[in-house]
């Protein structure tokens, strides 16, 4: 056996496909479902635009609904604070004066008290449910109300 | 099978190469015109996206955004109670755009006919709006996109205008500030203009705080104007106005307004004012000045009525002021109250003769008895011992010669010259009253120091202020500053009481049922408007304190040239009224003991048959007249017979 290797040699059919590398066998293409990717495209469209649609029917449903509700509150309002008013005026004192007098009332006579043994839960004796908090502010109660 | 010769696989290899440099030179043309197109969208992206986006956001957002900017609802005003003295209510304005009612032109050229006729919208408006037609028509006819044709009316009148669906007409909603007690404190209150801009009084100084900050809400809309339901919607609710809580008690106001009022009338006079404190806090509870003004329908008083005259108005004190030179007299330890000392009806100073009112012997009397007869030389004597230097170190400790704390606008701080620019006449003038001009809030303010020990606590109109939570943030109370000492206040409340309770005082029409009074009286001269010297018309005053061993409240009066123009007899009743009432409001007892119930039952009983019989009286004696007028005939309680009966009387058959 030599020790001298012998050349590669390359039999035909490997040099041909050496000379033709960059063909390829291409296979015949699958058959593509081409009428059931339309239908699914066309329901999914068609489910995204019925939902846009819907979401946008509902959000200005709603919409419109909030708009009532703010009128409804803004007439609200508008309602308390001319009752408001209209309390204010019928409790001036020239009105309730004017009205007393027309209906035949007379001024009061001179000023007497009593003398009572104890006191009792009107104004200036505080309730005892009252926290000494609340019952710094007399106010709260009238304006807190209003509110 | 032959194989390809050398030539023909080196043209063959030639072919392939030309084949694959063509295909990858146009992929790499493909890919460099793709890069291009890449870059160029991307250099479009940030010039749009970085460069420009805040200005083209801008743009976007005028295209499609709308900003409604929402007014806040300004504070109210309140009384110390709670009651409501100043309030806004949502008002009507009805607005037209002229350009609806004349034919126009597009930009196209296209013609615009008129929406309607003018005169067939203002015809059917007129009625509503309780306006003349024409003027509404000149109105509409105007060349301009927006008339208002009424601002700020009924909310129901506004209504009536939208129902009737008239083109080019549109109503908006407005707060309207309304003062639901009328006149009541208006001068104090103050008003604004129609814009809710505070002009004068609390409104004017409070209205930073009154105001609030107004809301945004940004919507979307389409590009017909159309709001997009479903769009943006971005709410940024106005900031309420903080409610202001006065010290103002609205009854004491009334009484104090309608005493004045009534005083004005019964005296003649040309105006009156009246100024009510509480002891301790300085709080004003009445500020009541006549004539007055409604803030609800400015425009056509006088001026001169707005203005809140217990603060603007000087006036000479006259005898009110005795009691503050005889307290820092005493207070100096140079007199007491039972010093006796020899007074003749006159004295001369520098020339000048100073008299009191009723002549008499020269007597001796004691300071209280000086006070007690308001005598003119006893005090004149008094402040030669206490000095012009004293005299007015203590008058401007008492407030005089500056405005008080309060900080309402357009108050006088008085005119009190200082005492190296006094001449000779006038130490013992200013004594008494004269040549010094104090507010009538001065001068209760003075006499609020001596009902309170001694302690000058500043007025103030404002209790606290009151946010969205409802609770009452109280404006701290003011320091007080000690002007005389206890003992020297209470000494002259004493002199003061003489001068009401007392057989010799002059403010006996002062009195109150029931409680004791420490008051003075004060007429005065006015001066000459023209020059030098006064006139022959007086200021009527009366300052006092109840009750007078523990005082509560402290009344001040002035009466503006009244008849007759002695304090005494004209300010001292008007303040017994206010004072009784403010007492009330106070609930403060009379003093002794109170009744057991059954006697309080009787009395109240006694007066009820006495208000019945006068009544009963009054019903006979009506009845009577209605008999003696003859049966079937109906006249009224004065006994005026009706038309039919006269015309029958006066025509005989």
């Amino acid at each position: 056996m030599s020790a001298i290797t012998a050349p590669l040699r390359r039999t035909r059919p490997e040099l041909e496909r050496s000379a033709q590398r960059h063909l390829r066998v291409v296979e015949e293409p699958a058959p593509r479902r081409t009428l059931a990717y339309a239908i699914v495209m066309i329901v999914v469209f068609g489910v995204a635009v019925f939902g846009t649609v819907s979401l946008n029917a509902l959000a200005a449903g709603a919409s419109v609904e909030a708009r009532g509700l703010e009128a409804h509150v803004t007439e609200a309002e508008r309602v308390y604070a001319q009752l408001v008013a209209d309390v204010a005026a019928l409790e001036d004192p020239a009105r309730v004066r004017a009205a007393a007098l027309e209906i035949g009332m007379t001024a009061p006579g001179p000023v007497r008290h009593l003398a009572l043994e104890r006191n009792l839960p009107a104004d200036g004796a505080l309730p005892d449910s009252r926290t000494p908090d609340e019952a710094a502010d007399p106010l709260k109660p009238m304006l807190s109300a209003e509110r | 099978m032959p194989s390809a010769s050398p030539r023909h696989s080196r043209r063959g290899a030639a072919v392939l190469r030309t084949s694959e440099q063509v295909a990858v030179r146009r992929i790499r043309w493909t890919l460099a015109i793709f890069a291009v197109l890449v870059l160029a969208t991307t250099a479009k992206l940030v010039e749009i996206q970085v460069l420009d986006a805040a200005d083209l956001a801008a743009v976007s957002e005028r295209q499609r955004a709308r900003t409604i900017e929402l007014p806040a609802t300004r504070g109210r005003i309140y009384d110390r109670d709670g009651d409501v003295l100043a309030t806004s209510v949502q008002a009507a304005t009805i607005y037209a755009d002229p350009r609806a009612f004349r034919a126009t032109e597009t930009p196209d050229g296209l013609e615009v006919p008129a929406a309607a006729a003018a005169g067939d919208v203002a015809a059917a408006l007129a009625p509503v709006l309780s306006q003349d037609a024409a003027t509404i028509t000149e109105r509409l006819e105007e060349d301009r996109h927006f008339v208002y044709l009424a601002r700020q009316v009924a909310h129901e009148m506004g209504e009536e205008v939208r129902a009737l669906g008239l083109p080019g007409i549109g109503v908006l909603v407005e707060p309207h500030r309304l003062y639901p007690a009328g006149p009541l404190a208006g001068q104090v209150v103050g008003f604004t203009d129609i814009d809710a801009q505070g002009l004068q009084g609390l409104e004017s100084v409070y209205d930073g705080v009154l105001s609030g900050t107004p809301g945004t809400l940004l919507l979307e809309r389409a590009p017909g104007g159309l709001d997009i339901a479903s769009g943006v919607r971005e709410l940024s609710p106005p900031a309420v106005g903080t409610d202001v809580v006065l010290s103002l008690d609205r009854e004491v106001q009334h009484v104090a307004e309608l005493a004045a009022a009534t005083a004005m009338e019964e005296y003649d006079a040309v105006g009156a004012s009246i100024v009510v404190t509480e002891v301790g806090t300085g709080d004003i509870l009445a500020m009541a000045s006549t004539p007055g003004f409604d803030p609800n329908e400015r425009g056509d008083e006088d001026p001169s009525d707005r203005r809140n005259r217990a603060v603007t108005d000087v006036f000479e004190p006259g005898s009110t002021q005795k009691a503050l030179t005889i307290a820092a007299a005493v207070e100096e330890g140079i007199v007491t109250p039972s010093t006796t000392m020899s007074v003749a009806d006159t004295i001369s100073v520098s020339g000048s003769t100073f008299t009191d009112s009723a002549s008499h012997a020269t007597s001796q009397w004691t300071v209280t008895e000086i006070m007690e007869r308001s005598s003119n030389v006893g005090t004149i004597q008094i402040a030669q011992e206490l000095g012009p230097e004293q005299l007015d170190a203590y008058l401007r400790s008492f407030g005089y010669g500056r405005p008080t704390a309060l900080g309402f606008p357009g108050e006088s701080g008085g005119l009190l010259r200082h005492h190296e620019d006094w001449w000779g006449t006038s130490l013992p003038t200013i004594a008494m009253g004269h040549g010094v001009a104090v507010t009538l809030l001065q001068l209760a303010h003075s006499y609020g120091t001596i009902a309170n020990d001694g302690v000058a606590v500043s007025p103030r109109l404002v209790r606290g202020t009151v946010g969205e939570d409802g609770r009452l943030s109280p404006v701290p109370a003011p320091p007080g500053e000690r002007v005389i000492s206890t003992t020297t206040a209470a000494a002259v409340r004493a002199m003061l009481e003489e001068a009401v309770h007392g057989e010799a005082g002059t403010g006996g029409l002062a009195r109150v049922d029931g409680y004791r009074v420490a008051g003075k009286t004060g007429t005065a001269r006015k001066p000459s408007e023209g020059g030098a010297g006064y006139s022959n018309q007086y200021i009527a005053t009366f300052v006092g304190m109840a009750p007078a061993d523990d005082p509560r409240v402290v009344v001040a009066v002035m009466i503006d040239e009244p008849w007759p123009f002695y304090g005494g007899l004209t300010a001292a009743p008007v303040f017994a009224e206010v004072m009784q009432a403010a007492l009330v409001a106070l609930r403060v007892p009379p003093e002794g003991a109170g009744d057991e119930l059954p006697t309080a039952l009787q009395l109240a009983a006694e007066h009820a048959a006495r208000i019945a019989d006068a009544e009963v009286a009054a019903a006979d004696a009506a009845a009577r007249a209605v008999l003696e007028g003859g049966p079937g005939l109906v006249g009224d309680a004065a006994g005026d017979p009706p038309a039919e009966q006269a015309a029958g009387v006066a025509d005989p058959p």
